[in-house]
């Protein structure tokens, strides 16, 4: 059995750690991005679902059921490969070059949203069916509209309760950005494969990759923990 | 008798809608060249359902991607419920190191996972001295089956957990070991409640399997790319559609009776 020895000097070289920068920036914004659009799709939704507007209702459970149950890496694959046909681009006024609107960063943007916003919707309407009737009830007899109480006291409140499943989302929505990396989106999945082709030290890159996601991924969870402890409501135990 | 007709309904309706809705966006791609697409697409589906050209053999292709999430459905079922064990028990430092994996496995990328594990798990191994071909294929199980595997544990650790601590005490009053009360008493209470969670797990396994693509086995995108690449650029379009088709038409009836089997559970209680 040949021992085994991992060798992570590489490292400490400035180019990777350049990339490995990079890398790391780019996940972030995708998951920036994707995170704000996930939760205006989220809420867009719910809206539609929790006042049973006609159609919409239709549409948005159609789409959540699509969005769920397909994988999010063959979403990414057909919006990349249908939008980049499409060929919209805007010129730079800079440089004059030409530079395509649905970019791989763009696309995965775009699917993120859509992936994940289908679960904040589902997580969403949990949260709005979990409101005390009597609350709802309330608003009412204090004259409130119902979009006056769906804006001021169900929204919040469901937000509010359904922070562990959206934290739960946020995760695996980091998680799923990593797939960027296969539509070449210069993310830190795709600065560690690169890497490997430089290097050939596969496993001790992966090794320092994954400890980079962990890291975020727990840096983000600790953070979603400190933001539910600011927002709990008093006394309320729904 | 009621209540079960609306799901029925429910259900025919997700398959029917979504498969429409998939269809009208490939006549819109298309136009009025959907016909010629259909039929192109029919020619190719031999090859992205089996990976063979005239669906002499299985192994390859979707139903590679369907024998993969199989494998890997066994593998984590076991590795979860060990996992799961670990985090109940009473030793601290077994508890603590389950939990770590746990979170550790919950919290990384499957990407990543299956990335190390192929450069992990060297080519081939010897028992016995014979050699044995690792191919992509297991490596794809094996790197799938772990994040599963905490996904499960996690199942697991909630059934046990949702079971009353009264009931416990009353094994311990009659006389009953940790173990045999596990076994005799908590087990086959928490068992049914689980099953909706596992089942949800199964399906996201499912849906996983498309990243097996980047292991380099026969499966259904690896099958796509290739058509793609040799010649019909004209139609990757309607490849994609029909992959997620099958996804879906895989994938939903699972979630579907993972969620009829959750609302059963909870009106039996």
């Amino acid at each position: 059995v040949a021992a085994v020895s991992l060798d992570f000097s590489w490292i400490v070289e400035p180019v990777y750690l350049h990339w490995l920068m990079q890398g790391t920036v780019t996940t972030l914004s995708l998951s920036a991005f994707g995170l704000f659009l996930t939760l205006l799709i989220g809420i867009t939704g719910a809206i539609c679902l929790h006042f049973k507007i006609p159609v919409l209702t239709t549409a948005v459970t159609v789409l959540v059921e699509l969005a769920r149950n397909t994988p999010s890496l063959v979403q990414l694959f057909f919006l990349y490969f249908i939008l980049s046909e499409t060929g919209f681009h805007f010129t730079d006024v800079k440089t004059g070059r030409d530079i395509p609107i649905f970019s791989g960063f763009m696309c995965c943007v775009l699917m993120l949203g859509f992936y994940n916003g289908a679960i904040a919707v589902d997580i969403i309407r949990s949260g709005l069916l979990a409101v005390p009737r009597e609350t709802v009830e309330a608003t009412k007899s204090l004259g409130y509209t119902r979009w006056q109480t769906f804006i001021y006291v169900e929204l919040p409140i469901s937000l509010r309760l359904t922070i562990p499943l959206m934290a739960n989302n946020i995760v695996m929505l980091i998680k799923t950005s990593s797939q960027a990396a296969l539509v070449a989106v210069a993310d830190l999945m795709y600065s560690a494969t690169q890497i490997v082709m430089e290097n050939f030290k596969s496993f001790e890159v992966m090794v320092v990759v994954w400890a980079m996601y962990i890291t975020i991924v727990s840096g983000v969870v600790g953070i979603i923990g400190e933001i539910e402890k600011f927002v709990k409501m008093p006394g309320y135990n729904a | 008798v009621n209540k079960s007709n609306t799901e029925v309904r429910s259900f025919l309706f997700g398959m029917f809608a979504v498969s429409a809705t998939l269809f009208i966006v490939f006549a819109f791609s298309y136009g009025k060249k959907t016909p010629i697409a259909i039929v192109t697409l029919f020619s190719m589906s031999s090859s992205l359902l089996t990976g063979a050209p005239a669906y002499q053999s299985l192994g390859g292709g979707f139903s590679a991607n369907i024998i993969i999430s199989l494998w890997a459905m066994v593998l984590s079922t076991i590795g979860g419920f060990l996992l799961g064990g670990g985090l109940l028990s009473k030793n601290d430092l077994v508890r603590k190191l389950c939990r770590l994996l746990m979170n550790f496995l919950r919290n990384s990328p499957w990407l990543v996972i299956l990335y190390a594990m192929l450069y992990l798990i060297p080519f081939e191994i010897v028992v016995f001295k014979k050699f044995f071909e690792l191919s992509p294929a297991i490596k794809a199980v094996i790197g799938l089956s772990l994040p599963i595997s905490a996904n499960i544990a996690e199942v697991f650790r909630a059934g046990i957990d949702s079971i009353q601590k009264g009931q416990w005490d009353a094994t311990t009053s009659l006389g009953y070991t940790r173990k045999q009360a596990l076994y005799g008493i908590i087990l086959p209470q928490a068992l049914p409640l689980m099953i909706p969670g596992i089942m949800t797990v199964y399906a996201s396994l499912f849906i996983g399997t498309s990243l097996v693509v980047i292991t380099g086995t026969n499966d259904v995108l690896s099958v796509a790319k290739v058509i793609i690449a040799s010649g019909a650029d004209d139609y990757a379009t309607a490849i994609y559609i029909f992959v997620l088709f099958l996804f879906f038409a895989y994938a939903f009836p699972i979630a579907m009776t993972s969620r009829w089997l959750e609302r059963r559970v909870r009106s039996n209680r």
